[in-house]
């Protein structure tokens, strides 16, 4: 069932978009990730200009997010405290981080800088994740009491605040610094920036996985909704038709994700999304440094 | 995919053309002296003048068809059709191998390259017209490419024809002009979903003898329609309004979807 798209300018296959929809959604309700790391390489892949690809896809991530932030909201799973904290040094990093797009934009390259960042920081996420995790299961198998969480330095820091969902009571610093800098990484890569933030509140805050999902799906609800203001604004490449189509599917899938994702233990969702994290920058290096299948490429004059 | 019947409409004009075609050949003779390029030696038409792209447009044939004053065929006139879209400046990159990795490396720039291209002929091009007239003409991609201006990288040149090519934007010699009845000749240039909205000019070219001895220009529109056209003009004349809706929408749909969707 062909679709035209106003915005890409050319056609596309409905229910292609809707199953592409419907398998990042379900990612998006297990994990509590947007999905934005792996729904614009899918675009690109099946021919949607790259700019619509990015601003639709933060656009879809949005929609995804809004589903899956009710469905963790009606468990529960919110802290709004925390994600307020985030979501503001989250909006300041993003725009220090499109700053430095524009600087990257400047000497060229932008393209390779984004795909290494790409590799490097989901390589490095997916690969602490997948430790950690199995870790965490090994430690059950043999019955040992897992170590409660301890006292470090990050506990010595002033500013501290009571975060009651998530049972914490630490310095405003450490998330604000993790909001920030997941800010600046969101703006280059062009995602919500779920897939960082999860195992960061989970590894620098102590927070519990629970917690972490519907507090992430918050932070991505808003920054997705900034960048996709920001694309219509700057470079008019938001698609809606890609968008709502893309979504129909999502939604359902991140009922259905959500749902799941309370029958999983913590840690086997942390290591399956570690895996996949892992699996989407190994094959961004593969493209890397496998020749490619065209030497040449067109665009518009610049 | 992007093939779709011509609409009945082209064909009632065609058998309409049919009937008029002689009245039009009466009033041919042209006045002694007066350049023979101008005689109604050739007459031509489009099926449509307009392209509409609606939300279900997946690619279009439009067709042109004509008739001559004397017969198409070996051993007598043939008849050239060529479809040029609006021109559009275009940057060729080639991916080169840096410290192991592919990177983009040398780009060439290319000016007023027509955004689309399509040639067919009663015969191959090649064998009906010397080389410099082809050129002169852009008959055929390789003149095509040798007259736009910009780098003069021959490399640059053959990737821009191959991945134009490759997108369906330009084409040659794909299907032929078919003649009927001898003086009756139609054809179809195929034009790809991803069609950009714009101007297109058609050119129809009477070649007897190695030589044009006739031409026709005619035109027709790409046009968005509809609720494609309404979302490109928000999109591009209020941003600020189509990107608060956009957020709206996506909000609205994922609130919709855990509603509907709703396991308790």
């Amino acid at each position: 069932m062909p679709v035209y798209l106003p915005i890409a300018e050319m056609s596309v296959d409905a229910l292609l978009l809707l199953g592409i929809g419907l398998g990042v959604g379900w990612l998006s309700g297990l994990f509590g990730v947007g999905g934005g790391f792996l729904l614009t390489p899918l675009l690109i892949l099946i021919g949607i200009p790259a700019p619509v690809a990015v601003a639709s896809g933060a656009n879809q991530t949005l929609g995804a997010s809004v589903s899956g932030l009710i469905a963790q909201w009606r468990r529960g799973n919110v802290d709004v405290r925390m994600g307020a904290v985030l979501l503001v040094a989250g909006l300041v990093g993003s725009a220090a981080g499109t700053q430095f797009f524009v600087l990257l934009r400047r000497l060229g390259q932008v393209d390779l800088a984004v795909s290494l960042f790409y590799v490097v920081v989901l390589g490095t996420v997916g690969a602490l994740m997948v430790r950690e995790s199995l870790r965490a299961i090994l430690r059950r198998r043999r019955a040992l009491p897992a170590r409660t969480h301890q006292h470090s330095w990050l506990h010595g820091l002033p500013f501290k605040m009571r975060f009651r969902k998530s049972r914490l009571y630490i310095s405003i610093i450490p998330p604000a610094l993790v909001g920030f800098g997941i800010g600046i990484l969101s703006a280059i890569m062009g995602v919500g920036g779920g897939f960082m933030l999860v195992p960061a509140m989970i590894y620098l805050l102590g927070m519990p996985t629970m917690t972490t999902i519907g507090t992430s799906l918050l932070q991505v609800t808003f920054v997705s909704a900034n960048v996709t203001l920001l694309q219509a604004l700057q470079t008019g490449s938001v698609d809606i038709v890609l968008t709502l189509l893309l979504l129909t599917g999502g939604v359902a899938g991140a009922q259905f994700g959500a749902a799941m994702g309370t029958k999983l233990r913590g840690e086997e969702t942390r290591a399956l999304l570690g895996l996949l994290v892992l699996a989407v920058a190994a094959g961004l290096l593969v493209d890397l440094l496998q020749t490619p299948s065209h030497l040449y490429l067109i665009g518009p004059a610049t | 995919m992007r093939r779709r019947r011509v609409p009945a409409l082209a064909a009632l004009l065609l058998a309409a053309f049919l009937a008029l075609a002689p009245g039009a050949s009466a009033q041919r003779e042209p006045p002694p002296g007066a350049p023979v390029q101008v005689g109604p030696a050739l007459a031509a038409e489009l099926g449509q003048p307009r392209i509409a792209v609606d939300t279900s447009f997946t690619g279009a044939d439009l067709l042109v068809f004509g008739a001559t004053d004397r017969l198409l065929g070996p051993a007598g006139d043939n008849v050239v059709v060529v479809g040029l879209g609006p021109p559009r400046d275009v940057t060729v990159r080639r991916r080169i191998k840096r410290l192991g990795i592919w990177v983009n490396g040398p780009a060439a720039r290319f000016r007023e390259v027509p955004d689309y291209y399509a040639l067919a002929a009663t015969a191959p091009v090649a064998g009906l017209l010397e080389e410099a007239a082809r050129r002169e003409r852009r008959l055929g991609l390789d003149m095509l490419a040798a007259r736009l201006p910009g780098s003069r990288d021959p490399a640059f040149r053959s990737a821009l024809i191959d991945l134009k090519r490759a997108s369906n934007q330009w084409n040659e010699e794909e299907d032929m002009v078919e003649v009927s009845g001898g003086r009756l000749f139609h054809a179809r240039l195929p034009l790809p979903s991803t069609i950009a909205p714009g101007d297109y000019m058609v050119q129809v070219l009477l070649v007897r003898a190695n030589r044009i001895i006739a031409r026709q220009e005619l035109s027709f529109r790409v046009d968005r329609v509809g609720a494609t056209a309404r979302i490109a003009e928000a999109a591009r004349y209020q941003p600020l309004l189509y990107g608060l809706a956009c957020i709206a929408l996506a909000a609205l749909a994922g609130w919709m979807g855990s509603v509907i969707f709703r396991r308790s």
